[in-house]
């Protein structure tokens, strides 16, 4: 426990603010056993709201009952508008709310704030109205915005807002600069961790949608790299979803039939795979020594294969899927006997 | 912030003819049923603590206060303890509570979180002052509606089976036509509002799919889409998809399970009109499979569902990709026996369930819990009035109150009808009264929200 702050009213700066206690009626619900120091910081807050007072004082209140409760989300929104409201210097807010981000990077708040933030930067920065609030050009403040989201991935590789954030920063400022060092940030979180589906899912993202950038205008060699990089993911460690819905969302965003993959996939939806491990073939990396196989995930596509063939190959597809609901996949027993189903029904429409 | 926290947020075969019992139960409960039972006594316990006060751990949810009453009343509820076992006068000042917290101005009329913003009243304060509000920046501040908190008080109220004859419905119509963005999003409060900020200025509270879902819920509950631009709103829904075919939370951001079911829900919810029926918002059948296979990949091997591929179960997911599945008429690809296991597991041996084995619990994860019971095991429907049942005792004497939670023999597990096959007291312990997936309320309460919310034009 740290050592209870001096109350308010035995702060001289603070002697003319008359503070405000929550209104509580007798028989509250879900009441919240305050400590004294919020309840403390908080009457102070509606005190300062109810005269409508925008001054210095106020951030360091504000701030005070945010680190109480980042959730409180009157006492941001206000925080917000006096900072506005006094023309605060900008860089100063967004290195204090740097450690208050990653202390409370699961908050919306948090998040938010770091977006109206930004917002306003680049609006006074484009506008140039001469307001002093920030002495960096937008690619520097997005950068470092960029190392404080991979400061806050490091606690946490998965936090869904600081991800959000990260994606939602890159497509405000757009900026090529920004773009192109995204997918060596994407491989380094990958590499610590290759199920990371948010590190995935930001590739794609990076990738397929937001426009096409210098560089990159070549779409057939993109898709080849991409391709390229996925399956060698895959043959490191074959049991990964994120990778298999990776290569299902490349091939469907540029409409190529699932069939082109089929050499690559066959090796891993079999327990010993007939393929010869000295020959180097990018193209269709086999699966890695020890790998467990077969591969549910690799079944399943090329079962997906052999629906789209139609005709005979349908026959093929509902084998496929008995052996997950029998053996691979049993969780999914009933999804699988479904598309067995459905397949058969095919089938016999065909016939 | 939790898994997917709504502080902000559903089975069957409903068919014309109403609600028939899913097939599901006759081969996923009937052999070898061994689960502990489900400890609704301790559920109800955990919940109904949680509503006489919260520990100081707890201060983040103070600007949330409603939603936790929603999910502690709505348990309440699923567990089929309201009215009837809750004593009546806690009944009326639940009611009361909640009716304190409504709020109506300019832009509309609603609910606010709780009075985390208001100050005692002006004459216990200072008799001498005047109390003249559009003078009072604060005013504004503590009267502020929030739209996620007006969906969760308009389910807890038909909960508690309010007229609503106090609320203003013609101003609810109004808060969600202020709310609503350009790029077809709700903003959580009005813009400007409790605030010298105007429309579109950077000083917005976030916007995303959350409140859109409850703008959506409030606007089918008063049977009345004047306040909800639908076509953008839905155009804003769409571009929440991912390439792994579910949804995120805004455009571009990574499929979550809680998002899906918001983003699902709503798309279901959304009215016909003349320039665009129902249907052509709906997802193609290729679109449709994609989802359906994404969400029962997300159930795991332990029975639990996860909320994004590669992550752990979350009982909480149970319930969000759970009603997703039901919501596209897919909850037969479920393993319903695994999922019930993997909610045995979750509850806390003092009451309430938690997130996952081993964790502790709280109201959002109990409350979702049970929701997905709701869905996946619920109650057969009652046996006709004649049939001879087990009596129940409904004296006062073994009315569940906050003082004595403890021994209540009468909230123990509905009994078996005897129209369908014996049932043992374990098995009953898991039934749970059906749930609209939808709206996510008991059936009976979606309908009495309905009926009593439906916003008469003309």
């Amino acid at each position: 426990m740290s050592s209870s702050p001096i109350p308010y009213a035995e702060q001289p700066e603070w002697a003319d603010v008359v503070p405000l206690p929550q209104y509580e009626s007798i028989d509250p619900l879900a009441p919240i056993l305050y400590t004294n120091e919020y309840k403390d910081a908080t009457d102070y807050l509606r005190g300062i709201v109810k005269v409508g007072e925008k001054s210095q004082r106020v951030l360091k209140l504000t701030e005070h009952v945010i680190r109480l409760n980042p959730a409180h989300y009157s006492a941001w929104q206000y925080r917000c508008e006096t900072l506005l409201a006094i023309k605060a210097p900008l860089d100063v807010e967004l290195k204090l709310m740097d450690e208050i981000a990653i202390k409370h990077m699961k908050t919306y708040q948090v998040w938010h704030h770091r977006r109206l933030l930004m917002t306003h930067l680049l609006r006074s920065t484009e506008t140039d109205k001469g307001l002093q609030t920030s002495s960096r050009s937008p690619a520097q403040i997005a950068t470092s915005e960029l190392t404080l989201i991979a400061r806050t991935l490091a606690e946490d590789s998965k936090n869904y807002h600081t991800w959000s954030y990260r994606q939602w920063l890159l497509a405000f400022f757009s900026d090529d600069s920004l773009w192109e060092r995204e997918l060596d940030f994407v491989d380094s979180m990958l590499n610590l961790d290759v199920r990371n589906n948010s590190a995935w899912h930001h590739r794609f993202f990076v990738v397929f949608q937001n426009g096409v950038r210098e560089g990159e205008e070549d779409r057939d060699r993109i898709l080849r790299r991409e391709l390229i990089y996925v399956k060698q993911n895959i043959s490191l460690a074959p049991n990964n979803a994120s990778a298999w819905n990776y290569v299902r969302g490349i091939l469907d965003f540029n409409k190529l039939p699932y069939s082109t993959l089929a050499p690559f996939v066959q090796p891993y939806t079999v327990s010993h795979p007939d393929t010869l491990d000295d020959l180097v073939d990018l193209e269709n990396p086999p699966p890695s020594r020890g790998a467990q196989l077969p591969c549910p995930a690799a079944i399943e596509f090329l079962a997906d294969v052999y629906e789209r063939e139609g005709g005979d190959s349908v026959l093929k597809a509902t084998e496929l899927w008995k052996t997950l609901g029998n053996e691979h996949d049993t969780i999914r027993k009933r999804y699988w006997e479904f598309r067995v189903k459905e397949g058969l029904r095919t089938i016999q429409a065909q016939s | 912030m939790q898994p997917f926290s709504f502080y902000s947020y559903p089975y069957d075969y409903t068919t014309s003819t109403g609600y028939s019992y899913p097939y599901s139960y006759s081969d996923s409960m009937d052999e070898d049923f061994n689960l502990p039972p489900l400890a609704r006594i301790g559920h109800a316990g955990h919940v109904k603590r949680c509503l006489s006060g919260l520990p100081d751990s707890q201060t983040d949810l103070d600007s949330s206060r409603l939603a936790v009453a929603f999910y502690c009343i709505g348990s309440l509820d699923l567990l089929g303890l309201i009215p009837d076992k809750i004593a009546q006068g806690d009944l009326d000042l639940w009611r009361e509570w909640i009716w304190e917290q409504y709020v109506s101005g300019p832009n509309g009329a609603g609910f606010r979180p709780s009075p985390f913003m208001t100050p005692l009243p002006a004459s216990s304060q200072n008799p001498s002052s005047s109390s003249d509000p559009s003078s009072d920046p604060g005013y504004e501040y503590a009267n502020t509606p929030h739209i996620i908190m007006t969906y969760t008080a308009l389910l807890t109220l038909s909960i508690l089976q309010d007229d609503f004859s106090r609320l203003d419905k013609a101003g609810l119509v109004r808060l969600l036509r202020a709310c609503q963005r350009a790029d077809g999003s709700f903003g959580t409060v009005p813009p400007g509002s409790g605030s010298t900020s105007a429309p579109g200025s950077v000083t917005e509270t976030e916007s995303d799919l959350r409140t859109l879902y409850c703008a959506f819920v409030i606007s089918s509950l008063l049977d009345c889409w004047d306040g909800v631009d639908v076509d953008r709103a839905v155009r804003y829904v769409k571009g929440c998809r991912t390439y792994e075919g579910g949804y995120g939370i805004s455009t571009g951001y990574e499929a979550q399970g809680g998002t899906t079911y918001i983003a699902l829900a709503s798309i279901y919810l959304a009215p016909s009109s003349s320039s665009s029926p129902s249907n052509s918002y709906r997802l193609t059948p290729t679109e449709k499979s994609q989802t359906i296979s994404w969400l029962v990949r997300m159930q795991h091997s332990e029975g639990g569902f996860c909320g994004r591929t590669n992550k752990s179960p979350d009982a909480c997911y149970c319930f969000w990709c759970g009603a997703s599945l039901k919501i596209l008429d897919a909850d037969h690809l479920v393993d319903t026996r695994a999922l019930l296991s993997f909610v045995a597991d979750c509850q806390f041996k003092y009451g309430g369930i938690a997130k996952a084995p081993g964790e502790t619990p709280d109201p959002y994860h109990t409350y979702l819990s049970l929701a997905a019971l709701s869905i996946y095991s619920p109650r057969p429907p009652s046996p006709p009035p004649s049939a001879p049942s087990q009596p129940v005792s409904s004296s006062p004497s073994t009315t569940l109150t906050t003082s004595s939670i403890s021994a209540s023999a009468s909230i123990s597990a509905p009994q078996p009808s005897h129209c369908h096959p014996p049932v043992d007291a374990n098995k009953a312990s898991w039934m749970l009264e059906p749930l609209d997936p939808l709206i996510n309320a008991r059936k009976g309460t979606a309908r009495w929200a309905r009926e009593r919310l439906k916003l008469s034009t003309g």
